[in-house]
């Protein structure tokens, strides 16, 4: 079986935690509870008839209180970088720490989510922002932590990413 | 540099602290001693003094990496891991920290299961954290609202404009029939301010329906001393740095409900110790006291600073006092305590007291508890 590491990143209060809680365990919880450190699960998903086994790092948010460790991207196979989409603050943010990362890891695949789409009257990102991040090259999933829209998809299509290179 | 053994009183003082401590040589990692309770409840293997570190952690396996760095370095050098949390056996997570140093010429590899300190610190940043998430989101709906004001500006000042120009138009024109279209026009233009008038009106009234809440007094309800605790916690920090104490008196609060929304009842609380907080003078107390009597409790909110001047007292919870603002008590969330309690059958108000300083004081119906 495949083997990958791949971290979630991004700003305080994203969602990251509870995107791998959906993920893995398929609950949520509304609560915020803040990481403080680092937390590991796996999970193995099926990628085009491949069975990959997931070695997720949940890293605690980036902010003035907490900067990324770099030593914990170490042998990353590709990132999921978190932003709230109804915070565009953190959408700012997941970008300034993505070049930190892409500076510390080299080039791996990398995927933005958007999470809480759930929050649809309270969603911040507009056309000219989406517009923003496919000049980039981002292809950005909306995802739900608490519906688990999108979820399963953002990560095995970072999986596909990791195991089929371009 | 001898490394204590678990059996050494050295060893019993790391071992009270939650610490293990491991040796690194000939390219395994062993404990010194017995392995400590914790440490087998995440390692089950590791059950003989000596017991060889499983490579069953990937964080520990990161970590290693720059611990053989540091080990190979020598000298005075030590690397934190920084906080990771280790699941044991029965599913209970474990806050963990790995320290690797070089001590008596080994390698040494210090595990620590992180207890009060962590949590506290943990503690401190969910605040900490909450806070900036709500700051944010605050930041955003005033920005959200400066443009609907700004927008609504706009087109009060367009509607003006065809008014005003309409009038000195008027003013020049003989022809009966051209000033009775303008007048028209004036008149038209007024209506349309008149209904842009009513539209922020509007919006304001959908703001303070938002504040007194849709439910209303006779279902809002809040445990008078979880408010009190949360409001505690919201100025601890600032009463930390002016180095005042916040001195409660009074007892049963557990038991009283009252009948406000909580999170009004918090942040009118937050609002009253402020206030103190800014009249007390650096070093001295305020006191949160309550009481209750008769279907209703009374709080106040003293400090022993200078008393306020009788033209601002007497404007303190209105709107005139925005106009005039005092030297030490904040109006705006003055204003909002008002209403707040108002809304659900309270009082507010202030008295001097006689020996100098201030009380703040609220009174509110309390519910009897049904849930």
């Amino acid at each position: 079986m495949i083997q990958k590491k791949i971290c979630l990143i991004g700003a305080s209060g994203v969602g990251k935690t509870s995107l791998i809680a959906k993920f893995v365990h398929s609950m949520f919880s509304d609560k915020y509870l803040t990481t403080v450190g680092v937390k590991i699960d796996k999970k193995t998903v099926s990628v085009d008839g491949a069975e990959v086994m997931l070695m997720i790092w949940d890293l605690e948010g980036d902010d003035e209180y907490q900067r990324l460790q770099t030593s914990y991207l170490r042998g990353t196979s590709g990132y999921l970088l978190v932003a709230d989409g109804t915070r565009q603050i953190t959408l700012d943010q997941a970008i300034e720490i993505q070049g930190r990362v892409a500076a510390a890891t080299g080039p791996v695949p990398f995927l933005l989510a958007l999470n809480k789409s759930d929050l649809a009257s309270q969603w911040e990102i507009d056309q000219s922002r989406m517009d923003d991040l496919t000049a980039r090259g981002w292809k950005p999933f909306q995802t739900s932590a608490k519906e688990g829209a999108g979820v399963e998809e953002a990560f095995v299509e970072l999986s596909r990413q990791m195991i089929h290179p371009h | 540099m001898p490394i204590p053994h678990r059996d050494s009183w050295a060893g019993s003082v790391l071992e009270s602290l939650g610490i293990a401590v491991l040796v690194h040589a000939y390219g395994a990692i062993r404990i010194q001693g017995n392995p400590p309770d914790w440490l087998r409840s995440i390692w089950p293997t590791m059950t003989a003094p000596d017991a060889t570190l499983p490579g069953s952690s990937p964080f520990l396996e990161n970590f290693l990496i720059d611990a053989r760095a540091c080990w190979a370095e020598g000298g005075e050098k030590r690397v934190r891991s920084g906080a990771w949390i280790e699941q044991t056996a029965d599913g209970t997570e474990l806050s963990l920290e790995a320290t690797a140093l070089t001590a008596g010429g080994q390698a040494i590899l210090l595990l620590e299961k992180l207890g009060d300190v962590f949590e506290a610190k943990k503690s401190m940043l969910q605040k900490a954290r909450e806070t900036v998430i709500a700051y944010q989101r605050l930041n955003s709906e005033l920005q959200k609202k400066e443009i609907l004001l700004n927008c609504i500006s706009e087109e009060m000042n367009a509607a003006l404009a065809n008014v005003i120009t309409s009038l000195r138009l008027i003013e020049m024109e003989k022809d009966p029939r051209r000033i009775a279209q303008l007048l028209s026009l004036a008149s038209r233009a007024t209506e349309e301010q008149q209904t842009l008038i009513n539209k922020v009106l509007n919006v304001f009234a959908a703001e303070l329906e938002g504040l007194r809440g849709r439910d209303g007094a006779a279902i809002a309800e809040a445990k008078l001393g979880d408010a009190i605790r949360a409001a505690e916690e919201n100025v601890a920090a600032q009463f930390a740095d002016k180095g005042v104490r916040l001195r409660l008196a009074g007892s049963g609060i557990d038991e009283t409900r009252v009948a406000m929304n909580s999170t009004h009842l918090t942040r009118a609380l937050s609002t009253l110790l402020e206030n103190g907080l800014q009249g007390a003078p650096v070093g001295d107390e305020v006191q949160l006291s309550f009481g209750e009597e008769s279907g209703s409790v009374l709080i106040r909110v003293s400090d022993n600073g200078s008393s306020f001047p009788p033209d601002i007292c007497a404007n303190l919870f209105s709107r005139a006092g925005t106009a005039a603002p005092g030297p030490q008590a904040s109006q705006l969330p003055l204003q909002f305590c008002r209403i707040a309690v108002a809304n659900c059958g309270g009082e507010i108000g202030y008295e001097t007291r006689k020996d100098g300083g201030n009380t703040f004081w609220i009174m509110l119906p309390t519910v009897t508890a049904t849930k």
